[in-house]
């Protein structure tokens, strides 16, 4: 009696398997036929898309539909092909959907660099960082004598004692973590290290 | 080109030098019939009965050989059993089989022990091996080409091969042991395997290089140990190894070189292996930079291809390497430092990973009526900083 | 150093190159006068000999076992063991079991889900969604 309850929204006419079956095994199966027809029709109604090409094009032509996936290593990009290599002239160049020189940069665009250090320079930077590490350390050096701090530390070294003294610092620091921070630092490295591995 | 005799070279290894009469007794004049079962008779008869009772008393007569003698290989089903299995040639008798299947802790005479046949099994199978990776892959670097030869024809490999064909191992080698068991003396409980490395600890640290290893070091960039003291015993690992070596040297000397290539093609080759995966970057930004200076192109920049939930738990970034207007290669990751590290990884990899089309191998020559040869792709390749 | 190589193993995909049959031993057993095994002894006279010729690869023991029924058990590779009662069977209905246990894995049964499994990547890759035909918002 719970069937009746059911109120449908179409009239019943036109839904056939609602109505009272006359034998149990016949309407079971319409029901069971019906679910699955309707379930083979809704995998069938695909949205058009764009790259399914239209069916009124007449003659050969190639439906292009570039999976939905991260390109694979083993698909050699355009440029790393040798010039012998056959496909380097078969490859069109494939519309991506986007414009490289449009596309955003992950970093800031560096500052043009000026090449303005000459030896002596490069002596005094060396001079000062071994006078007085403590004052004179790689950005104060780098805002100084406009360059950046990998320059410096390129062109010169700390100290030993200053080397020593800054273990001594960030071991002091590591002293206070708890084993939280310490884990999370711990997990942070073994993910970097799963980069390389392309994990 | 005149064709060599090999049947006349695989004599030499069938019916090795005496050592003793006994042993080679009957060994020529045994009939070929190869007894496929040990079917005890249903009905029990006399002849079948004295049949029986000579078999328990060579047996007996067999204990005093370290290793089953030569014409126990025809009454094993194991050792038939296992020819079949493996698909060999039939011109790879059973006794060579069995041969290959003695290590040379179990029995230290090489005219019985598969030691030479090791030997040429493993320079064969590294030689195919190397062929195809460096034609497929011209631009592999080194260290992994070490590591993709090692998992093709590595001890590990090997010895997974082995238990993979139905190998069983004895549990001690004696000549009274049915010759289808790989008989080797196996290490004793408690005994340090790695002693040799520990001695020399100090050594190693001056030779990290792969340079150094190409020179110094064996096919897939270990150190080259000394011949180890096999009357301690062997691990069971290696074992299996050597033997797997040996047959593959046995085929070669008893069926040909098409012989041992088909097999090195159906058993080795066929094994599944992601070259891919065997890389491990520390610097891929650096090596990508080095590598377009290297190559003329232009200076790879990363820029982002697409995100989502910038300030969100769980950002995503794609982010594309881009040398001009060509994308060598993206990544996704949860910050742009790691998208843009897997972005550059993935751009090298597809420089490592190219493979030409047609690739044809050295060995391919041998073929009767193989086409004139192309030079194979040889380009720069690896990324040196 | 710029690259290293991680060191894996090779998996074995069994009957890519060659195809290693799984089956390495069959014990038939029986006994000489329960009345169970006289399907098995005319079994073991008549039929084995040829099944033994056309599976060379599976080694044979044949071995009485007394006042039992009769069994025929499989040995496999991966070292597992299967065995199957053949009492009161007639000589057909036996090779029909032998060829059961020679066809076998040597696996536990189990129920395949999909048609293939395979090792190889797929052509397409995996799907993901910040790739392919993709919209503005």
């Amino acid at each position: 009696m719970a069937t009746s309850l059911i109120v449908p929204k179409r009239p019943f006419l036109t839904l056939p398997f609602l109505l009272p079956s006359w034998s149990d095994s016949l309407s079971l199966g319409t029901r069971r036929y019906q679910s699955s027809y309707r379930r083979t029709k809704q995998r069938l109604r695909v949205k058009p898309d764009a790259s399914f090409g239209s069916s009124q094009q007449v003659g050969d032509h190639i439906i292009h539909n570039p999976p939905s996936s991260a390109p694979s290593v083993y698909h050699t990009p355009n440029k790393f092909l040798p010039s012998n290599d056959a496909r380097k002239a078969m490859r069109t160049q494939a519309s991506a959907g986007y414009n490289a020189t449009e596309l955003p940069n992950v970093h800031k665009v560096e500052a043009e660099r000026k090449y303005h250090l000459n030896p002596s320079d490069i002596e005094e930077i060396r001079k000062l960082r071994l006078a007085d590490p403590m004052m004179w350390s790689r950005h104060k050096l780098a805002k100084r004598f406009e360059c950046s701090p990998l320059f410096i530390a390129m062109v010169c070294e700390a100290s030993a004692e200053k080397k020593q003294i800054q273990k001594q610092v960030l071991e002091a620091v590591q002293s206070r973590w708890g084993p939280k921070r310490r884990m999370a630092r711990e997990d942070r490295q073994l993910r970097r290290a799963a980069w390389g591995r392309d994990e | 080109m005149k064709r060599l005799q090999l049947q006349r070279w695989s004599s030499t290894v069938l019916s090795p030098r005496a050592r003793t009469s006994n042993r080679l007794h009957q060994h020529l004049c045994s009939s070929s019939l190869r007894h496929q079962s040990t079917v005890a008779a249903v009905q029990e008869s006399t002849p079948e009965l004295k049949y029986r009772l000579n078999n328990a008393h060579k047996r007996s007569a067999n204990l005093q050989y370290p290793s089953p003698p030569v014409n126990a290989a025809l009454d094993s089903a194991k050792l038939a059993s296992l020819h079949a299995r493996l698909y060999l040639p039939s011109r790879l008798p059973l006794q060579t089989l069995a041969r290959t299947l003695v290590d040379a802790s179990a029995d230290s005479n090489v005219d019985f022990n598969n030691e030479s046949l090791a030997t040429l099994g493993h320079d064969l199978l590294t030689y195919y091996t190397s062929e195809h990776l460096l034609c497929t892959y011209p631009r592999l670097p080194l260290s992994v080409v070490f590591a993709a030869m090692y998992a093709y024809v590595g001890p590990k490999t090997l010895a997974a091969m082995s238990k993979e064909w139905g190998v069983d191992l004895a549990t001690l080698p004696g000549g009274e042991v049915d010759p289808g068991y790989l008989q080797f003396k196996r290490v004793p409980p408690g005994t340090v395997l790695d002693a040799e490395t520990e001695q020399n600890g100090k050594r190693k640290n001056w030779r990290k290089t792969v340079t150094s290893k190409v020179v110094y070091d064996d096919e897939f960039g270990d150190p080259i140990k000394g011949s180890s003291n096999s009357s301690v015993g062997v691990p069971a690992e290696l074992a299996r190894a050597t033997s797997v070596r040996a047959l593959m040297g046995a085929i070669y000397l008893h069926a040909g070189r098409p012989a041992a290539k088909l097999f090195f093609e159906q058993h080795f080759l066929s094994r599944s292996l992601n070259i891919s995966q065997l890389f491990n970057f520390s610097q891929p930004a650096r090596d990508l930079t080095r590598l377009c200076a290297r190559e003329n192109f232009e200076k790879p920049v990363a820029k982002i291809i697409s995100e989502t939930g910038r300030l969100s738990r769980h950002p995503v970034f794609v982010v594309g390497i881009f040398s001009g207007q060509d994308k060598l290669g993206e990544g996704a990751g949860a910050s742009l430092l790691e998208a843009r590290e897997r972005a550059a990884l993935a751009a090298l990899k597809g420089w490592y990973l190219y493979s030409p089309l047609n690739v044809r191998v050295p060995s391919s020559m041998e073929e009767e009526g193989a086409s004139p040869w192309n030079p194979a792709h040889v380009d720069l390749g690896e990324v040196i900083s | 150093m710029p690259v290293q190589g991680l060191r894996t193993v090779a998996a074995a995909r069994n009957g890519v190159g060659a195809f290693i049959l799984q089956c390495k031993r069959l014990d038939f057993n029986y006994c000489t006068h329960g009345g169970s095994s006289r399907g098995m002894l005319a079994f073991l006279t008549q039929t084995l000999p040829d099944f033994a010729r056309e599976n060379p690869q599976i080694e044979i023991r044949v071995a009485p076992r007394h006042n039992k029924h009769p069994v025929i058990k499989g040995q496999y590779i991966n070292g597992k063991e299967k065995a199957i009662c053949v009492r009161n069977m007639e000589p057909g209905e036996i090779l029909k079991k032998a060829m059961i246990l020679k066809d076998a894995s040597g696996d536990k049964l189990k129920r395949t889900k999909k048609p293939v499994t395979s090792l190889n990547e797929s052509v397409r890759g995996i799907w993901s969604p910040y790739h392919g035909d993709m919209r503005g918002v």
